[in-house]
């Protein structure tokens, strides 16, 4: 029966090779688009979480709400030893964050204020990989390091004073003024506008909230669940703290990535559709061209349900052919686009980084895409085929010999 | 005498329509082991229509037809089917073979279908490719065949089932003389050597002239049976 439907195959050529290039075409666009649209919203988490927030992060209970220094926590009243042990957990990372008005004299603008020790930071803001000009800030100095965006806009320099004026711990008032020591590129846009980063002690003092933290991120192990580290650090930690994952942290981030995913979708079900009428023309081809055949079939004793399988498995050769074919060639193309990402330009990039994201387009290698959407056709490839298994079920094998 | 192998009783054949049309009318008939019989008429008399109810590929609208005793128009479809293929052999007007499959492979192919061993298809499909004067030909494919080269091959895949007769439908129609002759001549002489029984629909007077018996149909009656 394998030899029958594999040399059917090849007696219309022509049709074979329609339907393994529609199928092989349908499975690359639906995973070069998917890549793009997961790859991209991969590296925006990678970015925002992995690399700036933290997949995990430990507050005072209800400062992630509020953004308040009054619901900072005392340091010493964490067990960092027990913390650090969990299985999963690479390392924590204290930090204390809060806003300012930020000037020069001549203009001003609300900032994000971090303090850290750099050394001990996410990647993202290390710093040493970021900074576009100048250096670090020594430990406990009176120095910042300014995003590129803030700097710009602020008109400074390295060498610059800047004058710091909020609200401290408690209703204090926070000001100081600091040193440009440096300015960094910082990955995420939102940031890249914003952010002033200085030592931890430095903010702590300015705040006047020496020995509290607003904030310690859980930096985890490559590949690490962290619903699997956040259950292990829950008992850790008492009701005076909360934990929480990146998606408690930025649920609107999920739900445009929901959002995005679903467009997406919509999208290639379009594409489906196109090509499920693709496959039922050869399918519905196919049978027209051999109806007379399968009558002769019928005719000298082959059962239909046997005839209706090798015809399945015709169609499931070539489906599996072109869906195999297309996510082996798409594979290259999701490697080249991750590590060279296209640079959108003009009012798409403007658009983009209105909503703070960055203006490049990434894929992802991740083959699960390629899988399900090979599955996808295939399955799609089964469903068309149950046309030919209807015809044939219901063939009369006289009038088919006429036809 | 020779036991019967087709009994045939008060066939009919109604096509219903606007005007209902009787394609066979009525007609009884038995047909014994080791007969060469040909069923002759002008074109629309019913032969290829009584042909088809006796290889279980039509059914009739009434009476029966017992084929080595069993009444085939009380078998379910799959059990026509599986009837068919170890009983009745059939010859085809246009040949009828699978195309993607050599001469042998189409020998075979029935073989395959009843499940007998892989040696046994192989010997049995060159010994009827060869009594068929195809030795040589096995591995051609029916494109690389002629005409007459074809209806062999099929005659030798009629035969391969060990079937309790062969139906031939026009197995001349598209032949030229001398592949005419030759088939003939192979289909004569595994008839009287081999006792295989023939049933032909035909108008095609070289091979009437060959049949032992004659039943002339018309209007899808009997006309005459000599």
């Amino acid at each position: 029966m394998f030899k029958l439907a594999w040399r059917n195959i090849w007696r219309n050529k022509g049709r074979s090779i329609i339907t393994i290039a529609a199928v092989m075409f349908c499975v690359i666009f639906a995973v070069v688009l998917r890549s793009f649209q997961v790859g991209v919203w991969e590296h925006m988490v990678g970015d925002i979480v992995a690399n700036n927030f933290g997949y995990l992060q430990v507050h005072q209970k209800g400062f992630w709400g509020d953004q308040s220094l009054d619901l900072s926590m005392d340091e010493t009243t964490l067990d960092w030893d027990a913390m650090e042990n969990v299985p999963g957990v690479r390392s924590l990372v204290p930090r204390l964050e809060s806003f300012s008005l930020v000037s020069t004299g001549e203009s001003n603008r609300g900032s994000l204020v971090l303090g850290i020790h750099p050394e001990e930071e996410l990647s993202g803001l290390r710093l040493t990989d970021q900074l576009i000009d100048g250096r670090l800030f020594a430990p406990a100095s009176n120095e910042v390091v300014v995003s590129e965006g803030l700097a710009e806009y602020l008109h400074v320099e390295l060498g610059d004073s800047l004058m710091f004026l909020g609200q401290g711990y408690r209703g204090a008032s926070a000001y100081g003024q600091f040193m440009v020591s440096g300015i960094a590129k910082i990955s995420n846009p939102e940031l890249n506008k914003q952010l002033v980063v200085l030592p931890l002690e430095t903010a702590q003092w300015m705040y006047n909230a020496m020995g509290l933290l607003t904030t310690v991120v859980v930096d985890l192990e490559p590949n690490a669940d962290f619903a699997e580290v956040k259950a292990s650090l829950e008992p850790l930690l008492g009701s005076d703290f909360e934990l929480l994952d990146w998606e408690q942290l930025f649920p609107e981030l999920v739900q445009t990535i929901e959002a995005d995913m679903a467009g997406g979708q919509i999208f290639v079900t379009i594409l489906y559709f196109i090509i499920s009428f693709v496959l039922l023309g050869t399918v519905i081809m196919m049978v027209s061209e051999r109806e007379r055949e399968f009558g002769i079939l019928v005719s000298i004793g082959m059962r239909k349900t046997t005839l209706a399988a090798v015809t399945v498995l015709e169609n499931l050769m070539l489906l599996v052919g072109g869906a195999v074919v297309g996510m082996a060639v798409v594979k290259p193309v999701q490697f080249y686009f991750k590590y060279n990402p296209i640079d959108l330009s003009g009012q798409m990039k403007e658009a983009i980084e209105q909503f703070d994201f960055e203006p490049k387009l990434y894929t992802t290698t991740s083959f699960i895409i390629n899988l399900n959407h090979g599955a996808i056709v295939f399955v799609i490839g089964v469903l068309v085929s149950s046309y030919a298994v209807w015809k044939i079920m219901k063939l009369n094998p006289v009038k088919s010999m006429r036809a | 005498m020779s036991k019967p192998v087709i009994e045939v009783k008060n066939l009919e054949k109604v096509y219903e329509g606007a005007v209902p049309v009787h394609a066979v009318n009525g007609i009884s008939l038995t047909i014994t082991q080791g007969e060469f019989t040909a069923l002759k008429g002008p074109s629309g008399c019913g032969k290829t229509t009584l042909l088809n109810m006796l290889g279980g590929l039509d059914q009739p609208t009434a009476g029966s037809i017992a084929i080595g005793g069993v009444d085939i128009t009380t078998l379910s479809e799959n059990a026509l089917i599986d009837f068919r293929l170890r009983n009745i052999g059939f010859v085809f007007q246009a040949y009828n073979l699978i195309p993607v499959l050599s001469a042998q492979e189409n020998v075979s192919f029935i073989m395959l279908l009843q499940d007998r061993p892989k040696e046994e298809r192989e010997v049995r499909a060159q010994q009827l490719l060869e009594a068929v004067g195809l030795k040589g030909k096995e591995d051609k494919r029916p494109g690389q065949l002629s005409g007459g080269q074809q209806q062999r091959v099929a005659v030798a895949r009629a035969l391969a089932s060990k079937p309790q007769f062969v139906l031939a439908d026009e197995p001349t129609a598209n032949l030229d003389s001398q592949s005419t002759a030759n088939l003939l001549d192979i289909m004569e002489r595994l008839n009287k050597e081999e006792g295989m029984t023939f049933v032909f629909a035909t108008h095609d007077d070289r091979v009437i002239k060959k049949a032992r018996r004659i039943i002339s149909i018309e209007d899808g009656k009997v006309l005459s049976d000599d």
